[in-house]
């Protein structure tokens, strides 16, 4: 039976089909990265310019540039934060006031019966 | 003032006589003698056609033993005895009703799978006629005989309209942020297509035909509309076993992938860290989708509806003006296409067509298919790392099997049990997003080498 496959079709159906594979994949590539370089959004920040001792007044501090994104720990830091500060806000308090009764078992101790109706009798 | 009332009503009382005896007596007459006329004869026609029928129709008398022996004779439980293999399909159906609803494996299609399966195997039902479909063609001329609800149903996946409404809302809900942020991804999700060609040719060595080995190949695609999309195209007749392995495949995504991984990635290489990916604006986003369907489809005809679908309904959603139409293609679209696609899949899972050899070569090739793609991802991502200043994490590579977001769930879980600290989940989302276009793209070139 395996002499009787065409191996050599399978060869170039197999090795063809990759290789169109990978072809077409790394155009895409090409194609996404040259507009991710166009089109990317760039956040400029000025660079802070080094302080020398050999700096003069009257030389101009070149603006220099360079593209900075937000680290992914401060942006899961801030997100954190908002969270926290939106789902758990305590400025509000609940305007509800509840007196909640106490119940208490009569013991001689406590009782008032005893502390004021009954007046001092002088014997 | 009494005097012109009468006036009024006499000339009133002139006025209609006049005109009822204006009308002529002869035409009056004539017209009732011709109607009578007309009402007896079709009374005559109507009595005689009763007497012919009557005549014709002679009523059987009624046995009441006789009437029940024929009902049981109908019923489908004395049909079983002649379809044990019937038995054995439905009980399978029955195992996947437990997989989907107790284990939670792709519930949302291996549901609907095993009630077309159940559906399809219930003797004297005849919900589903793979005759109508023999041949590679639709048989439109069996329709007008009768067909099961299930046989119209199919149409959509014999047509292929189903796989593409299917990636249309997958499209709509997948954000390829993270592969225009790093196209390098790409590259994994085209190694991890190696293991459809290399299974093809296993597929071969077990004795299949191009077309068919070339439909169990794409099982290693892990990507169910595409599977469905080019065995519909290819070898119909296969398409219940090739479905349901794709699917269950998938579902056992987190049970076949991190064997791999561990095995082909050393401790060091799992504990990577990638650099945090760059930001991706709106205008890039809604170039994308245009811009990959007119570059693929240009290079490959073949590949357009997949690829069209699915950027079509990733453009909906990135948009920002036609909320509406992503919301309904991401919900009430792509529910409405579920429901029929894999219903008619698994009413093709007769017992002729399942119970076989050949099913078991199906799914002893689908899982080498699926483990070969796996591997080669996690490969292609070893062997980039010698060339790059920021390393990838190897895990990632796997998730090229398309399998959205399953597999690249998998690559944050195995990541993170190595490091805690390292979140792969968006990078990996990369490569598992290029896997999608990747085995769309593998299905297209099959389908020109192939298709008639």
């Amino acid at each position: 039976m395996l002499l009787a496959i065409n191996w050599g079709n399978a060869v170039i159906i197999a090795v063809l089909g990759i290789s169109v594979v990978f072809c077409i994949l790394i155009v895409l590539i090409g194609v996404i990265s040259l507009f991710g370089k166009i089109m990317a959004p760039k956040i400029k920040v000025p660079k802070k310019e080094p302080v020398t001792a050999n700096t003069t007044g009257n030389e101009k501090a070149k603006p220099d540039h360079e593209e900075v994104h937000i680290a992914g720990i401060e942006t899961a830091a801030i997100a954190t934060a908002l969270h926290l500060y939106f789902n758990d806000v305590h400025d509000k308090e609940s305007s509800v006031i509840t007196i909640k009764s106490t119940e208490r078992r009569y013991s001689p101790w406590n009782s008032k019966i005893y502390g004021l109706n009954n007046n001092l009798v002088r014997k | 003032m009494k005097y012109i009332q009468k006036l009024l009503f006499i000339s009133l009382l002139l006025f209609i006589t006049t005109n009822v005896f204006a009308q002529e007596p002869t035409e009056t007459a004539s017209a009732l003698e011709s109607t009578t006329e007309e009402i007896v004869a079709t009374a005559q026609d109507i009595i005689t056609s009763d007497v012919a029928t009557n005549e014709e129709y002679v009523e059987e008398d009624i046995q009441f033993g006789e009437s029940i022996k024929k009902f049981l004779k109908r019923s489908g439980i004395a049909q079983l005895g002649d379809h044990w293999k019937s038995i054995i399909m439905i009980l399978i159906s029955f195992l996947l009703f437990y997989l989907a609803i107790k284990k939670g494996y792709e519930p949302l299609l291996l549901l609907p799978i095993a009630f077309g399966m159940l559906l399809t195997n219930l003797p004297g039902a005849e919900m589903y006629h793979s005759e109508y479909f023999a041949e590679g063609h639709v048989h439109w001329d069996c329709f007008r005989n009768g067909a099961g609800l299930l046989d119209f149903l199919y149409l959509g996946v014999k047509l292929g309209i189903y796989p593409c409404l299917i990636f249309m809302g997958v499209g709509a809900m997948t954000d390829f942020g993270p592969l225009l942020a790093n196209p390098k991804s790409l590259l994994l999700g085209a190694a991890a297509q190696l293991g459809i060609f290399v299974t093809y040719f296993c597929s071969i060595a077990m004795g299949f035909l191009p077309n068919e080995a070339a439909s169990i190949a794409i099982i290693g695609g892990a990507d169910g509309p595409t599977a469905i999309f080019l065995t519909s195209r290819l070898a119909p007749e296969l398409l219940g076993p090739i479905a349901v392995a794709a699917y269950s495949y998938m579902a056992l995504v987190p049970v076949i992938q991190p064997p791999i991984m561990r095995l082909l990635t050393t401790k060091k290489e799992r504990k990577i860290q990638m650099v945090q990916l760059r930001s991706v604006s709106k205008t890039e986003k809604i170039i994308f989708p245009v811009m990959v369907t007119v570059v693929v489809s240009l290079l490959l005809p073949d590949a357009t509806p997949l690829i069209g679908c699915l950027m079509f309904g990733n453009l909906l959603r990135e948009c920002g003006v036609t909320d509406r139409l992503s919301k309904t293609v991401q919900n009430e679209l792509m529910n409405i296409t579920i429901i029929f696609l894999g219903t008619t899949v698994g009413a093709t899972a007769t017992a002729d067509a399942f119970l076989n050899l050949q099913t078991l070569g199906i799914l002893a090739v689908g899982i080498v298919a699926f483990a070969l793609g796996s591997a080669g991802g996690v490969l292609l991502a070893k062997f980039m790392n010698l060339f790059l200043k920021n390393k990838i994490n190897p895990l990632i590579g796997s998730a090229g099997v398309s399998a959205v977001p399953m597999a690249a769930r998998v690559s944050q879980t195995v990541g993170q049990e190595e490091n805690p600290r390292n979140f792969l989940l968006m990078h990996a989302m990369g490569p598992n997003v290029a896997g999608v276009i990747g085995s769309a793209v593998a299905a297209g070139i099959m389908l020109s080498m192939m298709g008639s």
